[in-house]
């Protein structure tokens, strides 16, 4: 018997969550706007959604691990995001995280 | 690009308004920037095609509306096992009560049942347990209500699971190793409530006995026979026997154990089953249905009485012998569960 499609799918989906936003901290380490941000991971190989990225950064934000402000670039209004003071330190935190279970994951293979 | 302006003012009206403008302009610039790049790759503006293509990739507007919202429930995760719990209990208990008050109310209410009102107290069951499950829903999505919006201020609903004790676990169930497959839940709940239904249909006979003998009720009080004061007694064992089994069902459900009803349920009430056939075998002069005048009328019927009343007799012997042998099997198969669960657990 195989399994549906849309088993792998949401298994991705869910191991591919907590890496994006360990992503969307680590780049904004430098300042970005939504479509550089999302332009950036692509070309790392992360793609990701116009509808899980842009809601993503403002949760984000909401937890304080971003920053962000609107300013005025190519005749355009942008809101530009940016990693706080705590979101650095979390993303520490994080990274130990994602090393441990890499390690891990690949004494385990 | 008139599509695009179109695309977010659908975005817009599944927003939460306070956030809506902020939301709409932050996009139209991420998404007008990703417009322009793409046009400025192909030298030239989209199709109308080409933007219908891209929009649609962008997901549905409620799709990306929805991605703005934080994850609401009504009853969340951590609530609904419980919600779950407790509405099962609710609607067992509430269509047990009702069918009990209800049948107390067609038996007090008048000396015969009205058959327009037994389908209507039946029909009203659906509507009774619809509205206990709403009340029920309703409690539960105050409850989590309130823990996702005052947090500080009432008890973590996570906290209910954190206080478990694994000492206050239920007992192992015994294994019915002789076979026999798990009841669910939905056939218990049917068994008590049919159960309910039969018990009041039993007590209405008396004063009805069309609902047990149907047209046949004519032909008795027309004929020169009537009933020896043997099926009284019969009648009364047949009803205690009804009781028991519907009060253990209602204690299964209670207990939650309606799974695998006990091996000695089962043989009690096959003992007891037993019972009224014993007697009704054993009875006196073997006289089943008597004469209403026999001074008169035993001349004309004493033959057929007495034939009659032999075949009852037969009747009662042949079920006798059936259902001691149901017995035996049952106790059979009781002892023999009893030793395997003892070596099992050795």
């Amino acid at each position: 018997m195989t399994l549906p499609e849309s088993t792998f799918e949401n298994l991705r989906l869910e191991l591919r969550r907590g890496c994006l936003t360990l992503a969307v901290l680590v780049q904004l380490r430098r300042e970005h706007y939504g479509y550089t941000l999302r332009k950036d991971l692509t070309e790392h190989g992360l793609m990701i959604d116009e509808s899980t990225l842009y809601p993503l950064l403002r949760r984000l934000e909401s937890q304080g691990l971003l920053v962000s402000e609107w300013r005025e670039e190519d005749k355009r209004n942008k809101r530009f995001y940016r990693i706080s003071s705590d979101g650095e330190q979390l993303l520490g935190q994080l990274l130990k995280e994602w090393q441990a279970i890499n390690s891990s994951i690949s004494s385990i293979l | 690009m008139e599509l695009l302006d179109r695309y977010l003012q659908a975005v817009s009206k599944y927003l939460p308004w306070k956030r809506q403008a902020d939301i709409i302009a932050e996009l139209r610039a991420n998404l007008e920037s990703q417009l322009d790049e793409q046009q400025a790759e192909l030298g030239r503006t989209m199709t109308s095609t080409e933007a219908e293509a891209w929009i649609r990739q962008l997901g549905s507007p409620v799709h990306m509306a929805a991605h703005y919202q934080p994850q609401q429930y009504l009853i969340g995760p951590a609530v609904f096992p419980v919600y779950k719990y407790v509405l099962r209990l609710a609607c067992a208990w509430a269509a047990v009560v009702y069918l009990l008050v209800s049948a107390i109310n067609l038996v007090v209410g008048s000396a015969t049942v009205q058959p327009a009102a037994l389908g209507s107290a039946l029909l009203n069951l659906p509507f009774v347990l619809i509205q206990v499950a709403a009340w029920v829903t309703l409690i539960f999505a105050a409850i989590e209500f309130t823990a996702a919006h005052f947090p500080e201020k009432c008890p973590s609903i996570a906290g209910f699971h954190a206080k478990w004790s694994p000492s206050d676990l239920p007992p192992l169930e015994r294994r019915t190793l002789s076979g026999g497959t798990r009841r669910s839940y939905a056939l218990a709940l049917t068994e008590a409530a049919f159960g309910f239904l039969v018990l009041g249909w039993l007590l209405l006979v008396p004063q009805n006995p069309y609902l047990m003998f149907g047209p046949g009720v004519a032909f008795l009080h027309a004929s020169p026979y009537l009933l020896a004061p043997i099926w009284m007694t019969v009648y009364w064992w047949i009803v205690a026997l009804n009781a028991v089994q519907l009060g253990w069902r209602c204690l299964d459900l209670l207990r939650g154990s309606w799974q695998r009803p006990s091996q000695y349920q089962h043989v009690i009430v096959k003992t007891m089953g037993l019972v009224p056939l014993v007697i009704a075998a054993n009875v006196h002069d073997r006289m089943y249905i008597l004469l209403k005048r026999p001074d008169v009328d035993l001349q004309a019927y004493g033959a057929t009485l007495n034939q009659t009343n032999q075949g009852i007799h037969s009747a009662m012997l042949i079920l006798c012998v059936i259902v001691s042998a149901q017995l035996a099997w049952a106790i059979a198969q009781a002892i023999l569960d009893i030793a395997r669960n003892r070596a099992a657990s050795k």
